[in-house]
């Protein structure tokens, strides 16, 4: 087997990185505005709303805190990548290639 | 506002079948031939449900004139995810057949399978297509339809009393099928108004209304046979 | 990695007993060594997965009148297999989440597998009300005019919030793995490289990535709860006989559970054979596994005998035309067939020490597997076909499109094992480590904590 070796995460991969972190917050919030437009809708159409808006609300905590904690692990990953990453982070990482 | 009903008589109803074929003619509806008839896709909005009951000697037949009874609590209004089908301010539930995506939902839910599914483009044969009715919207394949109390002709009557600034007059809107009774065994009219015959029927001892037990308000009344 | 440890040493805690590399190669061989096998397999399945949707075409092009629905049975194979493919969703994701959440060791193995069968499984099902739809061009209309009080609203929410968790509780206790093979330089390199996200192995990525593993096993819980939970609804909101039941709710969950057990060890017995992984995937994985089987199957039958007691005891003229539909009727074989794969095969097979081997269980694992199907087809089906109008009763006989749309279905189950197979390990390299590494020691720490305090050590006073 060949020797194991870390290497450095280019620069268009860290930015695709941010890209899908982004990407994620905007899936996240889309759905909770859609869920939100649909309550209101179920307010103007008169439509049974207490149990299904009770059902419905509960997913947009469910999305936010999935999001959260993914944001959470990527920052948290990036962070404790290495001792000398964990001041620079974002954009300076291609400078601190060992 | 009037709040339309039904009532049929079934001591009247002959079992002709004169208000499926009126029904059939009046809102358009495809002609789905043998082939899908026998696989059970038969397209009624109105339909005759026969119940047999007694011994072999002495068999009676009843025939049920079947069709929406149009329900204030509708259990398929509640179901739809896209808002297609609808209870409308004077109690008709109605279908928009341009945002129905064809769940089938609906059918599903409805205690009565009242409603009917186009399972493939509809067809009208021959002459039939001439003479579609230009007052209904004719259906495309996907979607569900069920009947609408014929509902053009509601909207006909409110218009021409708006023009002579009237009230629509008890016995004005007659649907398809109401009209083509020989035996007048079907009544049409508003049920908030006491006066309207439709609401003398339905106060009518003899009166029933359809699974009144699940809460779902029927509209359409029936009066039961007498011995 | 044991040479990267002695290379980079402050990144790792010091080994003891490591994984050998060969049993590493083991693990990633699925990965570094696809072979040709791999591309006869994904061809296979590729050709059976365009073949249904040549089939699909036709009901692309003429409309749903190609199935065999009809009034008034109006749902058919595409409801009946999206309840049963997210049923088996529940194995994964639900499992692996109360095992880790329970610390039980012997979990490390299956974990994985579980979550892949839940990601690729859920996507399957989801997809499945969309083939059911007469205009499925028009679906944005969920979108922009939804209405939330349809139980089929709940579930496109509850669907895509249990998509997601179990998504990203998949990916995360995979972030080593891949790490892993990226620094093995498995290619396509750029793609470990992008999801490993700089993962090094320093103490404070391992605490960050635990702490949101535990947020998310504690999350999908209740979610995956919910799910099937919304699924039921789908029925029980009705008010047709044989649906309009408040225990629908639990009942689905636990078929949901049991399948998906059920599934998940149909996946491991066979990913167990086909990869070599006897090493790993022991008979007492298996054996702890098939008490969980068998006690879901004593529930589930459970709830079976609760629901249909009822309606038969009640003997509402609707209830009890659909339960002699099932009992007697033209649903005989499927009721009857459901209750011996879900029950007495599953009982009989995995009760006795003798008859629990592998063999015993992947017959009773498959027999449950169909057991459940059958549930599902017995559930949408009689229930529609029993209006309580005095019509006769409807049938269905479902057509060669929706049979091609089943099979398609299980390919493409089929095909997401091996595509993720040749890209990710299906056993957690880093957990067994981690296993390897730690777990004989905390374990016997942790029982030591369960044993009565000694007399010296006792917080309170002296005892008689």
């Amino acid at each position: 087997m060949t020797e194991p070796r870390f290497q450095e995460t280019p620069p268009w991969i860290a930015a695709l990185q941010v890209v899908s972190v982004a990407a994620i917050w905007v899936f996240v919030i889309g759905i909770s505005i859609w869920i939100i437009h649909l309550m209101r809708l179920s307010q103007t159409l008169h439509d049974v709303p207490s149990a299904s808006v009770g059902i419905s609300i509960v997913a947009i905590p469910v999305f936010l805190t999935g999001a959260s904690v993914l944001t959470y692990v990527f920052v948290g990953l990036r962070r404790g990548a290495t001792p000398s990453t964990a001041e620079g982070r974002g954009e300076g990482r291609g400078a601190e290639q060992e | 506002m009037a709040r339309w009903g039904m009532a049929i008589d079934l001591d009247r109803c002959t079992g002709c079948g004169n208000c499926m074929a009126a029904c059939h003619q009046e809102n358009n509806l495809a002609a789905v031939g043998p082939e899908q008839t026998e696989q059970s896709r038969a397209f009624h909005w109105i339909r005759l449900v026969r119940e047999v009951s007694g011994s072999d000697a002495h068999a009676t037949v009843r025939y049920t004139p079947t069709l929406c009874v149009q329900c204030d609590d509708p259990p398929c209004v509640k179901v739809c995810p896209v808002h297609a089908t609808y209870l409308s301010e004077e109690g008709i539930v109605g279908q928009i057949y341009a945002r129905c995506i064809g769940c089938r939902y609906c059918m599903a839910a409805c205690p009565y399978n009242a409603k009917v599914f186009n399972w493939y483009e509809p067809e009208w044969p021959g002459e039939l297509k001439k003479k579609s009715n230009p007052d209904v919207s004719l259906r495309s394949h996907g979607v569900v339809e069920k009947c609408t109390f014929c509902h053009h002709r509601v909207n006909h009557a409110r218009e021409q009393a708006r023009a002579e600034d009237r009230e629509i007059r008890d016995g004005e809107v007659v649907p398809a099928c109401a009209e083509s009774c020989p035996a007048q065994a079907i009544v049409f009219g508003d049920l908030d108004d006491p006066e309207s015959m439709v609401s003398a029927r339905a106060r009518s001892p003899r009166a029933y209304r359809p699974h009144e037990d699940l809460g779902t308000r029927p509209k359409v009344f029936y009066l039961e046979e007498q011995e | 990695m044991s040479a990267e440890h002695t290379v980079r040493p402050e990144l790792g805690p010091t080994v003891s007993h490591d994984l050998s590399e060969r049993d590493i190669d083991v693990l990633l061989a699925s990965v570094e060594q696809p072979g040709s096998a791999f591309r006869v397999v994904t061809t296979v399945l590729v050709l059976i997965i365009l073949g249904a949707w040549v089939l699909f075409s036709r009901q692309i092009l003429y409309g749903l009148g190609v199935t065999g629905l009809n009034q008034p049975v109006g749902w058919g194979f595409y409801i009946v297999n999206f309840v049963f493919f997210i049923g088996i969703s529940h194995a994964g994701t639900l499992i692996s989440a109360i095992l880790r959440l329970s610390n039980a060791e012997w979990r490390r193995p299956i974990t994985r597998m579980a979550e892949v069968i839940t990601v690729v499984v859920l996507a399957i099902g989801a997809f499945h009300p969309v083939l059911d739809l007469g205009r499925p061009e028009r679906m944005l209309n969920i979108f922009t005019a939804g209405r939330l009080q349809s139980p089929l609203l709940w579930d496109v929410s509850s669907i895509s919030a249990y998509f997601m968790a179990s998504t990203v509780y998949l990916y995360m206790p995979l972030i080593p793995d891949i790490a892993l093979l990226r620094d093995r330089g498995a290619r396509p390199r750029w793609l470990y490289s992008f999801m490993a996200w700089n993962w090094q192995n320093t103490p404070r990525q391992r605490e960050v990535l635990e702490r949101a593993s535990n947020i998310m096993m504690i999350l999908v819980i209740p979610i995956a709860v919910s799910v099937h939970t919304v699924i039921s609804y789908i029925f029980a909101m009705t008010l047709q006989p044989g649906w309009h039941s408040t225990i629908f709710g639990p009942y689905f969950v636990v078929g949901a559970i049991f399948s998906g057990i059920a599934a998940l060890m149909v996946v491991m017995i066979v990913l167990r054979k086909v990869f070599h992984l006897e090493r790993f995937l022991k008979e007492i994985h298996f054996a702890h596994l098939s008490k969980l089987l068998l006690v879901m199957s004593l529930l589930w039958f459970y709830f079976t005998f609760s629901e249909f007691l009822t309606a038969f005891f009640g003997n509402e003229p609707a209830e009890i035309r659909v339960f002699f539909y099932k009992f007697t009727g033209p649903y005989a074989i499927p009721f009857w067939g459901m209750v011996v794969c879900n029950f007495l095969i599953p009982v009989v097979l995995l009760s006795f020490r003798r008859t629990r081997t592998i063999p015993g269980i992947m017959v009773a694992s498959i027999a449950i597997v169909i057991g459940m199907w059958l549930e599902r087809l017995n559930i949408v089906v009689p229930s529609l076909a029993n209006p309580r109008l005095a019509l006769p009763s409807g049938f269905y006989i479902p057509s060669l499109v929706e049979w091609g749309m089943f099979v398609g279905g299980l390919a493409t189950f089929a095909l997401g094992f091996v595509v993720f197979a040749r890209f990710f390990p299906l056993i957690s390299v880093w957990e067994l480590r981690e296993g390897q590494e730690t777990a004989v020691s905390e374990t016997a720490e942790r029982v030591a904590s369960y044993l009565p305090d000694r007399l010296e050590n006792a917080p309170t006073g002296e005892t008689t």
